[in-house]
Formats: structure tokens, sequence, C-alpha cells
């Protein structure tokens, strides 16, 4: 019994499936809360149109949060903003996580009209989850890049948090059936999905798109209610389908397909695409994924290197290679030191000691040279955690300052570490 | 148990797992169970369990809103009313403005009315029924609740 609680939450296992968890989190509470912000007059400000969730919060926090005036009001948008973006991008993620949640739970206080739904609700109870620890900062981070360490993929943490969060998303399953069939739930007696296609979109209240195959599933009731079954069948089933190894994968792609079917067809919250997929995801063995890693470093290793030559006698630089090893997650880039290689033109032919001392360089596995801003553009397509900079650095007008940009960097490079004694000597 | 650490997160695990099952159970198991209410966990969890489309019935309904100039009514859009604007949904295709129909949120909607419509002298809130999609699915009835000003 003892072993079976360690093994269940106490075990340190790989946070990395935590760490990338953190991301369709911070999207779906951007997309959830954020547009609440562009009408924040309207929604928020004094003389808004509120509704107070008196279920959800005590008394006193509702008639405090009430008296906020606007510009306290604006100050917490913009702390909420901030804290939202943090965490997005991990930095200083678990404080970050607490300060956008308690920003999240106050405009929720302050008017649930705007955001309040179902699914919301469901979110928030993840959120509080992901508060819990600093375990969803260890990759995929900007906390992982500043800590420079080329191993933290392969983190390990006590697991409680990934299985508290997989026992969520599938008892939601399991007691979101167990309703539709018990309590007051008509699936077994009624057809909800057929009444569902049925509702006119008079007054655009419809909760149902026009999709596809709306028509022909509205000739069908039978196929409806059937459907509806094995909806009902699937969602009760899904603990166990989940949890049994057997069934997991089958039972991951059942979801996807159930919720991909849902933003088609249904007017549903972000949440249940942006979120409950990721929350799936988490069902897979992170040492899984670090197999899958070390194959693919295994692979990148045996296949020509691409190489990165740097200034190994500049700090900054030495900390940027250092931040770049931490990115590195499938171990594609080699770094070369120019300052201490004796043949740089046997590297590449076009390259010189005082061209390399110039800027930063690098040598894709098919020879080809990239210079300054354009070694670093190459590079976003290589680190995984780089990626989201590769819209960014193909921008338009970002070929023409980003050289400017790299330049101004690179002549100033000696000057931007902490603490190097030898940095005016070598300038 | 090796540390305080594997205890502190035994503990939580404990009460988190209550916590959670205590409230998908709550309103439509347990206090039907004990015949009593039961206190809701403040500030975490949905009102009343997971309990997404789990009764759909054959009547439908929803809110329509009008405006009044020179005695001639017109339709206000719900996308007017409610501006904000999500990412993959629709606030007002989920209903939300069925809330508006509740007594106590009437005089502040009704000021937020007259406040972004100005051209309207009055207000009308309606709610329209279907009473049965399946028997007919475009019957409707459509009542007025309130006016505004009050």
């Amino acid at each position: 019994m003892n072993n079976l609680w360690h093994r269940l939450f106490l075990a340190q296992r790989p946070s990395i499936s935590l760490a990338f968890f953190r991301i369709p989190v911070a999207l779906t509470l951007g997309f959830h809360l954020l547009p609440t912000f562009l009408p924040l007059k309207e929604n928020y400000l004094a003389g808004s149109f509120r509704i107070l969730n008196t279920s959800f919060f005590t008394g006193a926090v509702l008639s405090f949060v009430q008296k906020s005036p606007d510009s306290l009001i604006m100050v917490m948008a913009a702390i909420f903003c901030v804290a939202w973006f943090f965490f997005l991008i991990g930095f200083r993620t678990q404080m970050s996580a607490i300060v956008m949640t308690l920003g999240a739970y106050y405009f929720y206080a302050l008017n649930a009209f705007a955001m309040g739904t179902l699914s919301w609700d469901i979110l928030l109870v993840t959120l509080f989850l992901m508060c819990v620890t600093p375990y969803a900062g260890d990759y995929f981070s900007l906390d992982c890049v500043l800590r420079k360490d080329p191993a933290a993929f392969a983190r390990t943490r006590p697991y409680f948090l990934q299985r508290l969060l997989q026992m969520q998303i599938a008892f939601t399953y399991f007691y979101t059936g167990l309703y539709k069939i018990t309590a007051s739930g008509n699936w077994l007696k009624d057809n909800p999905i057929y009444y569902v296609l049925l509702t006119p979109d008079a007054g655009e209240s419809g909760v149902t798109k026009y999709f596809l195959l709306r028509d022909f599933f509205m000739a069908h009731p039978g196929l409806c209610y059937v459907l509806g079954l094995l909806i009902v069948g699937i969602e009760i089933l899904m603990p166990f389908l989940l949890f049994n190894p057997g069934t997991r994968s089958t039972a991951i792609y059942l979801g996807f397909i159930f919720h991909l079917t849902l933003l088609l067809t249904l007017d549903v919250p972000a949440i249940f695409f942006f979120l409950f997929p990721a929350q799936l995801l988490l069902f897979i063995a992170p040492e899984k994924i670090l197999m899958w890693i070390d194959d693919k470093r295994t692979i990148y290793r045996s296949a020509p290197p691409v190489q990165v030559i740097y200034d190994g006698q500049c700090g900054f630089c030495s900390s940027s290679v250092k931040m770049l090893k931490a990115m590195d997650l499938f171990d594609r880039l080699t770094f070369v030191d120019y300052q201490t290689h004796p043949n740089l033109s046997a590297l590449h032919f076009d390259l010189t000691k005082e061209k390399a001392h110039r800027q930063m360089y690098l040598i894709d596995p098919h020879g080809e040279l990239y210079g300054g801003f354009f070694a670093f553009r190459r590079m976003t397509w290589l680190l995984p955690m780089l990626y989201p900079m590769v819209f960014v650095m193909y921008f338009p007008g970002t070929k023409m300052l980003g050289p400017i940009f790299y330049s101004w960097i690179a002549r100033n490079r000696y000057l931007f570490h902490k603490k190097c004694p030898n940095n005016s000597c070598l300038r | 148990m090796k540390n305080s650490r594997d205890i502190f997160i035994s503990i939580f695990v404990v009460i988190w797992l209550l916590f959670f099952h205590y409230e998908s159970t709550r309103v439509f198991y347990l206090q039907p169970l004990l015949k009593r209410t039961l206190p809701k966990i403040k500030f975490l969890f949905p009102p009343a369990g997971w309990i997404m489309f789990f009764n759909v019935d054959d009547r439908g309904g929803h809110v329509e809103i009008y405006g009044l100039r020179h005695g001639a009514t017109q339709l206000i859009n719900p996308h007017e009313i409610i501006r904000t604007r999500f990412i993959g949904f629709d606030m007002v295709h989920r209903n939300v403005l069925s809330q508006v129909l509740a007594p106590e949120v009437r005089p502040d909607f009704c000021r937020v009315l007259e406040k972004q419509f100005p051209e309207f002298e009055k207000f009308i809130v309606t709610v329209v029924e279907y009473p049965s999609l399946t028997r007919s699915r475009f019957e409707q009835y459509q009542a007025p609740v309130y006016q505004c000003p009050l």
C-alpha cells in the first residue's frame, strides 16, 4: 500500500510534461480573460453591468472587490497582463502563476457576467494546482534558460501534481457522463444531441454551429440518440481507459476527436480545445518523452553538426552559449570558440578570425554559413524553445532592423556581462 | 514516508481528492442522500459539479431586447449589447443574456441599456420560448418580461 501510494504520488519523475502543460494553461486563460479587457469600461469599470457569483465567493470578498475604484481595476488589468505573459514564457513561474491566478479571481469577483461559465470554474481548479508547485517552470521557460542548466529537461520532481491533473480530467469525464444518466440527467430517456441540433439560431442564441453534417444528423434522430449513448459510455469509461496502459493511447485519441468535434459543432469556450486535450497528454509517461528525446539526440549526434562559432573570451557570449545549451533539447548545436580554434577556415572556407570577431556564425549541416542576426534566425528553427520566435524573425521589417540591432549588441558585447575582469582589456 | 516533504504532499493529495469528489457529488448525490443542504467549498469548483449539457430538454428559449423610438420597435442585435469577442466561441450563443431576466439585476441592466443606446426612449426585454423543438420546431411564444425604464 505504501509502495502504491509512493508510486502514484511521491515518486520522483521527469517534470517535462508539466512544464509543457503550462503553455496551454496560459493560452486558455489568456483566450478566456484577455478579450474581456478590450471593452474594459463596459465589462469592469464603474457603471458596467455586473453579475456577482455569490455561490463561488463569500459576501465579504465580493463587497471588498466591488469597492474597487476604476484606477485600481486598470492597475489590476495591467498586473494580470504582465503576470500572464511571465507565466506564458515561464519567468518567475510560480510567482507569476500566483499573481495571475489572483488576478483572474479578482476579475471573476468583479464581474462574473464578463467571463463566468462552467468551464471557467474548471479552469480555476487547474490554475490552483499550477500555483501549488514551481515545477511548471522546469523547462520550456525563461527560468530554465536563466538557470543555464543543460539537463533541465530531464529534471525529476514528485509526481503528485501531474497525477492530480490526470485525475482531474479523468474524473471530469466520468462525472460528466454519470450526471447525464443519473441525477437530473436525461440522456437515457431523451435525445439531447437531437434537441441541441434542432435549436433554431433565432436571437443568435443557439449553441450549435452550422457545421457540415448538421442537417444529416437532424434528419436522423435515432443516430443522434445512439451517438449520445456512445458519448456517455466513453465518458464514464474514460478513467479506466486513461489509467489502463493498454487503452491509454486510444483514450487520448478519443479525447482529441471528442474535443475537436465539440469545437467544430458547438459554441464551447476555449478550454475545451486548448486545455483538455493538453491535459490528456499528461497521461503520456514522462520517461517515454525523455526516451524519445534521447533517441532524437542520438540521431542528431550522428548527423553532420550545426556549428555555432562564438567569442569564448566574452562573458556575455559564453553566458548566451550556456543559455542556448539549456534550450538545445535535441542537442543540435556544437559550439566552437573562435579564440581557441586553430583553423577556422577548416570549418568553412569563408570564415576568418576577423570575421568571427565581428559577429557570431552558424554553419548548418549543409555547409551553409549564416552570420549575426541570420545565424540567430537560423537557430530559431533548430531549438524548440525558440520556435515561437520564428514568426517574429520573419516579420516584415525584421530582416532590416534585426542586423542593425544585432551588430550594436555584437559591438558592445564586452559591456554586457555583470562580472568580468577581462572586459576592458579585450575591447 | 521518508521525509516531511512526502508527508506534506500526502496530506495535500488526500485533502485535494476529498474536496474534488465532495464537490463533484455534493449537489446531486450527497444532498439527496443525506437529505440536507451541504456547504459549498468557496473559491473553487463549479456550483453543482461537472454538469456540462447533462440535461437538455425538448424546449428552448432565449432573450430578445427591443428598443422603442417614436412608437416603433426595433430588435437590438445582442452582439451590440455584449460586445466582448472571444476567440473560438461566442457568449451570446451560450445564451448568456438569459441572466438579465433575474429581478435583482434588472435596474442595472436598464441603466446600461439606456447609456449604451441613447437613441431609444424605452426598452422591452422579452423572452422567446420554444414549447417543443421536436413537435413544432419553429413554433415560438414571445412575452415581455420587463420594460426599461422600470
